[in-house]
């Protein structure tokens, strides 16, 4: 059984454009609300921007030499190889978290807050996806800032920044579409956090760590088929080779079609949590 | 519109039933509110007042039945409902990482206030719930008492003609409980029509107008607390004596009249003739040879009301386990365990 989702603004006014900027306002504020949790929590957002710079700073110290494997990009440094999957692995990494915030809202009633209300009930979701697109395009762009010191170079240059910023946002909303999925779904952060080691292993299975030029067999099987590898190579181009229109679609196209399928399960989710009460 | 609509009985219940799989939480309540009422849902944990409360305010569809709020249908009408309504919930769901005016903010956003007037209605609400001086600190700075009064400040933000509060004093000290009280009251004054969950009687007795008695999803006794109380009768004497005395007690009390439900431990008799009985009855005990460790006359409360109509008694049946009222939505599915959630801080 599903329940219709009605945007609570296009039932408030009979005219369409009052609808609408009432709808933009209740969704601004409710993505205002997902940023200041970000802002005002800082140790708990801390390990999505450290660890993915741990990592990368482990792989330049410990697989350097793998730049001279036969398959491998030609890069100044494994730093900027890695750049890419450090930001996708950073947004993998938030999303996680902005989905729990959306469970604990469960869980503690401020979701049925929100739903006493005549807010719009897609409002509430899109907000939430709002401030995973803010976060995303800011991790892009802390981790991009962060290595240029130490010998990372865009290729691309700004205008290669500004799209690799924007990607990082879109990929935000794509995967904290299916984090917010899980939690509409089960109303449980434990849940919701327990899917970590599932996107982490989705992106091990992909071109984030090593290019798929030098994977065999099944690995390089599945990574042929993981969309994260196409998101992670259109960055990666980005940064390594230049300003490519091939490598803006992959980094741009790839998280909008995820991002399609994880919102419509995660609306699916939402209807039928309606539904069931 | 809505008010002509809703002059009469704001808040009208046919027949409400909701089941959570094989648990009827609520059993078929009636129930009719009238305007400018303060009306008392009174009942122990889990027996159903926060389930009909949140299917009065359209966070829970009925299994069955009909009922109207602000004249609109909870089913069919319900974003009208929510429009009409304040609605503060028991759990106080409140972000602790915003600050009452941003939180207030939000709110008016959510029921779609103008902006230009979102600041001016903000300051209000503050002053009025004495909260201007904390409004730009994190709500997880607050007391209990200063969480509640945000949190009916928040309600209040649409000017909603229909209130409805579960458990608002709950888990306060007395203090920020006569605070909140006399600020329902004030409300009410203005013509708010006000339902209010309670397990305290003192609170309904206080407050409501009107009472509703529900236990295990029935409501078993309905009317002004001076009527229902009347209707009990006589006042109750209360005697303690040891355990091994209990039964020759209880057969010499059952001669002076109808013996009363009690809390573990003490018996009970309603006493026709109150306190000119009171001698004859001690002085039958001292025959009997039951040594009464304490006595007490009690006028008919509340709590006696409950007794008479199910058979045991509120008073303290609950303080323990107060986080535990009724059956969450999410339990029919088997989703989420929201029992007993209130009191959590987590991070967001």
């Amino acid at each position: 059984m599903t329940a219709t989702i009605t945007t609570g603004a296009a039932a408030r006014s009979p005219h369409a454009a009052d609808g609408s900027r009432v709808f933009l306002r209740q969704t601004w504020a409710m993505s205002k609300r997902s940023i200041l949790a970000i802002a005002r929590q800082p140790a708990l957002v801390a390990p999505s921007l450290i660890f993915p710079l741990f990592f990368a700073a482990l792989g330049a110290s410990s697989f350097s030499k793998a730049t001279n494997l036969p398959g491998f990009p030609k890069v100044d440094s494994f730093l900027s190889f890695a750049l890419a999957g450090s930001i996708v692995q950073g947004v993998l990494f938030g999303s996680v978290t902005g989905g729990a915030a959306l469970a604990i809202d469960i869980e503690d009633g401020f979701f049925d807050r929100l739903l006493a209300s005549p807010t719009s009930r897609v409002g509430i979701l899109l907000g939430r996806l709002a401030g995973a697109a803010a976060f995303g395009a800011f991790q892009a762009l802390f981790f991009t800032l962060v290595l240029i010191p130490f010998g990372v170079r865009i290729a691309s240059g700004p205008v290669g920044l500004a799209v690799i910023v924007a990607s990082g946002g879109i990929t935000g909303i794509a995967i904290g579409g299916f984090t917010a999925a899980l939690a509409l779904k089960t109303g449980s952060s434990e849940a919701v956090q327990g899917s970590f080691p599932l996107l982490f292993v989705a992106m091990f299975f992909s071109s984030a760590f090593f290019p798929r030029q030098t994977m065999q067999g099944v690995y390089r099987r599945i990574a042929d088929l993981n969309p994260i590898s196409y998101l992670v190579e259109g960055i990666r181009g980005l940064i390594v080779d230049g300003f490519d229109t091939v490598y803006v679609a992959q980094a741009i196209v790839v998280p909008i079609a995820i991002g399609v399928a994880s919102i419509a399960l995660a609306l699916r989710m939402l209807s039928s949590r309606l539904a069931a009460r | 519109m809505i008010a002509s609509a809703s002059q009469k009985s704001p808040i009208v219940a046919r027949g409400l039933v909701r089941h959570f799989g094989d648990v009827k939480a609520v059993d078929g309540v009636d129930l009719e509110v009238h305007a400018g009422e303060i009306f008392g849902f009174l009942g122990p944990n889990g027996a159903g007042k926060s389930t009909t409360v949140r299917m009065l305010t359209t966070l829970l569809k009925p299994t069955a039945g009909t009922a109207t709020v602000a004249g609109f249908d909870v089913v069919k009408q319900a974003d009208s409902v929510r429009r009409s309504i304040g609605v503060a919930l028991q759990d106080a769901a409140i972000d602790p990482l915003m600050t009452g005016n941003e939180l207030l903010e939000l709110q008016s956003v959510l029921y779609g206030i103008p902006a230009g007037s979102v600041r001016q209605r903000a300051d209000e609400l503050l002053e009025r719930v004495g909260l201007t001086a904390a409004a730009d600190r994190r709500v997880g700075t607050y007391s209990g008492g200063m969480r509640r009064r945000l949190d009916l400040a928040l309600s209040l933000i649409h000017q909603p003609t229909v209130l409805f509060l579960d458990e608002p004093t709950t888990g306060l000290d007395p203090m920020s409980r006569i605070t909140l009280w006399e600020e329902v009251r004030r409300l009410n004054s203005e013509g708010t029509t006000v339902l209010l969950t309670t397990q305290y009687l003192e609170e309904a007795d206080q407050l409501a107008d009107r009472v509703a008695i529900i236990d295990h999803g029935v409501i078993v006794q309905q009317g002004t607390p001076t009527e229902l109380k009347a209707a009990v009768g006589a006042p109750t004497l209360l005697i303690t004596v040891s355990a091994s005395q209990a039964e020759q007690a209880t057969s010499t009390l059952s001669r002076f009249g109808e013996l009363r439900p009690t809390a573990e431990g003490s018996l009970g008799v309603g006493l026709v003739g109150g306190a000119r009985q009171v001698t004859d009855v001690v002085r039958a005990l001292d025959e009997a040879g039951v040594s009464v460790h304490h006595l007490e006359l009690n006028e008919p409360s509340l709590d006696d009301v409950f007794a008479e109509a199910t058979g045991h008694r509120l008073e303290g049946a609950g303080a323990s386990s107060s986080n535990d009222d009724d059956v969450s939505p999410a339990a029919e599915d088997g989703s989420e365990p929201t029992r007993g959630r209130r009191g959590r801080r987590r991070s967001r």
